[in-house]
């Protein structure tokens, strides 16, 4: 574990990103408690105040800490990116492991049907979601994840057959392995692997996806301090105080870089012979 | 001194490094080189001796961060290492060229053939692109191509190994060059091939005088080839000469040791057949293994479907503690038997092990699992990453019964040791040893279930020649103290003739003939058994001795 | 490449809509929304919906709805709008046009620019510039567009004043003030893709620059033009074909977007019209559409790879 991590840091994004990656979990966890005012909490007097003295990152059009309502906005939008990323790789892993496993016409018909799937854009399926089951975030959380099920299959499928087709696989089948043996000890890990760090990278689309719904009316809903809602609700106010939208899409793109370069860190970190 | 007695190639006291973080690994030592016009220079060494540093150095296309020392290159009277980028690139192809290891990798897979032979005459010659077909169309015809028209309109997937090198060759000694380096040029191909590629070498390289450096890892082919012969080990030139003086007498151990290792056919390692009159431990009866399925739209259109064939109706016999060897070039079936008898391939036809019928996987139980094995070529690839050899050598005997009253680690330290490694690697990840000793724990794992056969798939010819000799020492010795019979699967019939009782001989999916092993050579031998047998290059000792 | 991987191909592009068909009949039947409600309004009677409702043929089996819908399609009859009262296919066909026009725009100026960067992020590599290219994507694939949309609002068209900040001009009605108002909105749905191609280009092409062959064309004395050119660049450039009609449908995503911020008529914005009214018929014909576009490009693409890479045989 000591060793992972070493190597991890190692390599400057493993390192950066774990960095940004940390800090803002570390938000998630605590900024509600961190907030310095309640991000709720109206001011008439303080509206539109830019970045400085008691409002660190300045106050929005109804006078609310700009910087309270980021910590405490964290909670939700890191959150529930994490929770559609992990729904939808299980789920595409349930079905691109079984294609896998079943494989001949049944993995053919599987793979083909995901592939049409896919054709419809992800922004475009995580909507359809939504506006079926109504918009909200929970609702939101299970439509990223729907939207994300088939690319994971694909990957899950492709990642399954490769390590399928290794000759310690082959070795364990001669040596008469039972099939959960050979799943659980020669298979999983090093699936994995490539499955965390596909997921990781992942979740700054998640992240993004989710702002972006919340953005259209279709994720979160006001006066929650979601970041994409935060961005949607000043775009009205950007001549009065352009702060109220920068700040939040400042957040989102760290937090997206962040995972993206955690990712691509963990890609060199995981991979045992190097 | 008058230019043209100058040598072609002179090295004179060159080291080069390569800088790995605030370290230097140190790659070649104080070299000392000459080649002269029609010289063939052989250069000989193991893996990680640095050979092939010594054709990038002289070719001077090195990687960034290597270092080098003052020595100097030279190639006539030019200073190779004085070189603009400009001038060396005016100089590859024309002065100085190459011949590569794999011409499936050295082709560009999407260029025309014929493009990639004209465009060094276009470089070069200055020749426009209509007269650089044409030159190359008669390039193509004198390396032995026939209908080079054609070949040149092909792209390199269309095209057989052999012609391929064909091709590569063809490039190298387009523009008359007075050095061709030849990295390996028939590794990568089956036996048969790389000897008419060696006779078209030799051919070409007494005709125009080439001066040669020849590099390879087999000494029995550079004794072949070389008039002299170099041998590198770890960066420095060990022992320089003649090549008949330096097979005959040999003043370094590490020469010893290496022309020690070639395999003679002569040199037997096993005794005679242990049980002639036996009864057969395995019976393959007409097994047969096809590939592919008959896709829907075939069915569709009623198209007919043609199976790929792995292996047609092979019969043949193993007796009880018996070696038998399975020759064959790639694609001729070997290793789909392995794998149809080990339940990695569907098959059809009777396999019948200790008089009881295999079918099927299904009829595959756990007797017949532990004892049959199954070790294969690649150690990297056959020993899971992820998990450390204490694990890889508990499965059989978790599956199969180790020995009472034994605690499990103690038996997997008894194996280490029985295949001659530190009982300390035993909480070591695959990746921290070394090829041979991942073999040795492949081997081990298939040792630990006590088998009654063990199939070897190529288990040395990923390995170096000194390193391959240690683990068949390794095998006979296992051999005689449990008694297991092996199929052992090779290309190199001089290792199999060494080890074998009886040798098996398959082309395309045929079972040719099976002969005893002293009756290999024998006239009356099937004609693919005899041309395979005439291609195969004998050991260095037998041939400059004699 | 045969004419049977023609045909198999072009089944496959049936199925893939079959499927999409399928989907989102199914979505829109679950949706909470009664069309006849949504016809009439709030205050018809009971049995002027009662009797609507039998005239449109909802209280049949809904696999007969299914056909019938699906029948229609087939026709190029893609039903009328609850919304409008039109009938959809019209009009979301030329709201198609739109997108197209913007698509296009977009994917032409993603290559002209990804390509570039990337290239010379491989030849560069490890050194500032590759630094530089690749500090770039990671910024462009962390920015959602609705973010680059709104600065570039902010920024470029609001304080500064050079270009409009929302709306659509024709091109074939005024091709100056149309192209003005293109330039936001390509740039806008360019950046991750420009991000993630640029990226993928520099892999690839680090790959090949490092394959034995591009050894053996240096060894050949080659010069780097030609070697770059000839050798190198297309065995680069072949799987990005690929990846680039993959990120097709990153793109119709992100046409959405970018259509609702800069209110663009084209599909995506009848699109998120139509979700929003819930306008059953306009939701299936638009998703249908959009799905039918991504594989045709895919199926495109893939025609354009087996011609271009004659190593691949198909069957």
């Amino acid at each position: 574990m000591t060793d992972f991590l070493r190597r991890l840091l190692a390599t400057p994004q493993g390192l950066i990103g774990s960095l940004v990656v940390v800090l803002v979990l570390f938000a998630a966890l605590t900024g509600a408690w961190l907030a310095p005012h309640d991000p709720d909490a109206m001011a008439a007097l303080a509206r539109y105040k830019a970045p400085g003295g008691d409002y660190l990152l300045g106050t929005d059009q109804y006078g609310r800490d700009i910087l309270s309502r980021i910590l405490s906005g964290a909670r939700s939008t890191v959150t529930m990116a994490l929770l559609a990323t992990l729904l939808g790789t299980l789920l595409g892993a349930v079905v691109g492991t079984g294609s896998a496993y079943l494989g001949g016409r049944w993995d053919e018909a599987i793979m083909r049907t995901v592939d049409a799937v896919m054709a419809i854009p992800s922004l475009l399926m995580a909507l359809l979601v939504v506006s079926l089951l109504g918009a909200s975030g929970a609702n939101a959380l299970l439509a990223v994840a729907i939207a994300f099920m088939p690319g994971m299959a694909r990957i899950t499928r492709a990642v399954a057959l490769t390590v399928r087709k290794q000759d310690y696989v082959s070795a364990a089948v001669a040596r008469g392995e039972g099939s959960l043996y050979i799943v659980l000890r020669e298979m999983l890990p090093n699936v994995i692997a490539p499955i965390v760090v596909e997921m990781t990278i992942r979740v700054s689309f998640a992240v993004m996806l989710f702002a972006t719904l919340s953005f259209l009316g279709l994720g979160a809903q006001p006066p929650a301090a979601d970041w994409g809602l935060m961005v949607s609700e000043a775009r009205q106010y950007l001549h009065r105080s352009p702060w109220i939208l920068i700040w939040p899409s400042v957040v989102i793109a760290i937090t997206a870089i962040g995972f993206n370069l955690l990712g691509d860190g963990l890609r060199d970190a995981l991979n045992p012979r190097t | 001194m008058p230019q043209d007695q100058k040598p072609v190639l002179s090295v004179r006291d060159y080291s080069l490094g390569y800088k790995v973080g605030s370290d230097t690994l140190s790659v070649l030592k104080t070299i000392n080189l000459t080649i002269n016009r029609g010289e063939i220079l052989g250069l000989v060494g193991e893996s990680g001796s640095g050979k092939s540093s010594m054709a990038s150095a002289i070719m001077r296309y090195l990687a960034p961060n290597a270092i080098e020392n003052a020595g100097a290159i030279h190639l006539g009277a030019t200073d190779l290492r004085a070189q603009t980028p400009r001038q060396l690139a005016d100089l590859r192809g024309s002065r100085v060229s190459m011949v590569f290891q794999d011409p499936a990798t050295a082709l560009n897979p999407t260029l025309k053939l014929g493009e990639q032979l004209a465009e060094v005459l276009m470089r070069h010659q200055g020749l426009t692109s209509a007269q650089a077909w044409k030159a190359g169309e008669e390039r193509l015809a004198h390396v032995g191509l026939k209908s080079p028209a054609e070949m040149m309109h092909r792209l390199p997937h269309e095209v057989s190994g052999g012609e391929k090198q064909r091709v590569v060759i063809a490039t190298a000694f387009a523009c008359n060059p007075e050095l061709i380096i030849f990295d390996e040029p028939t590794t990568a191909l089956d036996v048969i091939t790389s000897r008419q590629i060696l006779d078209l070498f030799a051919g070409l390289q007494a005709e125009t005088g080439v001066a040669s450096l020849y590099i390879s890892h087999d000494l029995a082919l550079v004794a072949r080839t070389a008039r002299r012969v170099a041998v590198l080990q770890k960066g420095e030139i060990v022992e320089e000469g003649d090549t008949v003086t330096l097979f005959r007498a040999p003043q370094h151990p590490y020469t010893r040791a290496l022309i020690g290792a070639v395999p003679r056919p002569d040199r037997r390692l096993v005794k005679a057949d242990p049980a002639p009159e036996a009864a057969p431990l395995v019976k393959v009866r007409g097994v047969s293994v096809n590939y592919g399925r008959k896709s829907l739209l075939d069915s569709l259109l009623r198209r007919d479907f043609t199976p790929v064939v792995g292996n047609r109706a092979v019969t043949l016999d193993i007796k009880p503690g018996e070696i038998l060897g399975i020759v064959g070039e790639s694609g001729s079936g070997k290793s789909t038997l392995a794998k149809a008898m080990t339940g990695l391939n569907r098959f059809d036809g009777l396999i019948e092990f200790d008089g009881k019928p295999v079918r099927g996987l299904s009829d595959m139980g756990r007797d017949y699992r532990r004892d049959v094995q199954i070790v294969f070529q690649h150690p990297d690839a056959s020993l899971n990453p992820r998990q450390r050899i204490s694990e890889i050598l508990a499965r059989p005997i978790r599956l199969y019964g180790g020995r009472d009253g034994l605690p499990r680690r103690r038996q997997i330290e008894e194996m280490l040791e029985r295949v001659r490694l530190p009982a300390t690697y035993i909480d070591r990840f695959p990746h921290q040893l070394s090829g041979g000793e991942k073999q040795r724990i492949a081997i081990a794992r298939a040792f630990l279930s006590n088998p009654r056969l063990v199939i070897c798939d190529e288990i040395t010819s990923a390995l170096d020649v000194s390193v391959q000799a240690s683990v068949i020492e390794l095998l006979m010795e296992l051999h005689q103290q449990t008694g297991a019979a092996y199929i052992f699967i090779t290309h190199d019939i001089n290792l199999i003739r060494q080890i074998a009782h009886r040798i098996a001989v398959m082309y395309r999916g045929d079972l040719i003939e099976v002969v005893a092993t002293e009756a290999i050579a024998a006239p009356d031998r099937a004609p693919y058994t005899r041309e395979l047998l005439a291609a195969v290059t004998p050991p260095a000792s037998l041939t400059l001795t004699a | 490449m045969s004419a049977s991987y023609i045909l198999k191909r072009i089944a496959l592009i049936f199925y893939t809509l079959f499927i999409v068909s399928l989907l989102v009949f199914g979505i829109t039947q679950v949706l909470p929304a009664d069309a006849a409600v949504m016809m009439l309004g709030e205050n018809a009677t009971t049995e002027a919906l009662e009797a609507l409702r039998n005239s449109m043929g909802l209280n049949d089996p809904i696999w007969m709805q299914y056909l019938r819908w699906i029948g229609g399609v087939v026709q190029g009859d893609f039903g009328t709008s609850l919304r409008t009262g039109q009938p959809v296919g019209p009009a979301l066909f030329s709201a198609l046009g739109t997108s197209l026009t913007l698509a296009v725009f977009s994917l032409t100026f993603m290559l002209a620019l990804a390509l570039p960067m990337g290239v010379v992020a491989a030849i560069r590599r490890g050194k500032a510039t590759d630094l530089f290219v690749s500090f770039l994507s990671y910024i462009g694939v962390a920015l959602p567009e609705f973010v680059t949309a709104t600065l570039a609002v902010l920024f470029i068209a609001d304080w500064w004043g050079i270009l409009p900040p929302a709306g659509y001009v024709p091109l074939s009605q005024n091709p100056v003030e149309g192209l003005r108002h293109l330039v936001l909105p390509v740039v806008v749905v360019s950046i991750i893709m420009i991000a993630h191609v640029s990226r993928m280009v520099r892999s690839e092409l680090v790959d090949v620059l490092h394959t034995d062959y591009i050894r053996a064309a240096h060894l050949k004395g080659l010069s780097r033009g030609r070697i770059l050119l000839r050798h190198g660049l297309r065995n680069a450039l072949l799987p990005a074909i690929t990846i680039v009609a993959l990120d097709v449908g990153y793109l119709l995503g992100g046409v959405i977007v970018v259509e609702e911020i800069f209110s663009i008529p084209g599909i995506g914005r009848a699109l998120m019209a139509a979700i929003q009214a819930r306008d059953l018929p306009v939701i299936q014909a638009g998703v249908l559409i959009m799905a039918a576009t991504y594989s045709i490009v895919n199926f495109a693409a893939d025609l354009i790879y087996a011609w271009l890479d004659k190593r691949i045989q198909y069957d």
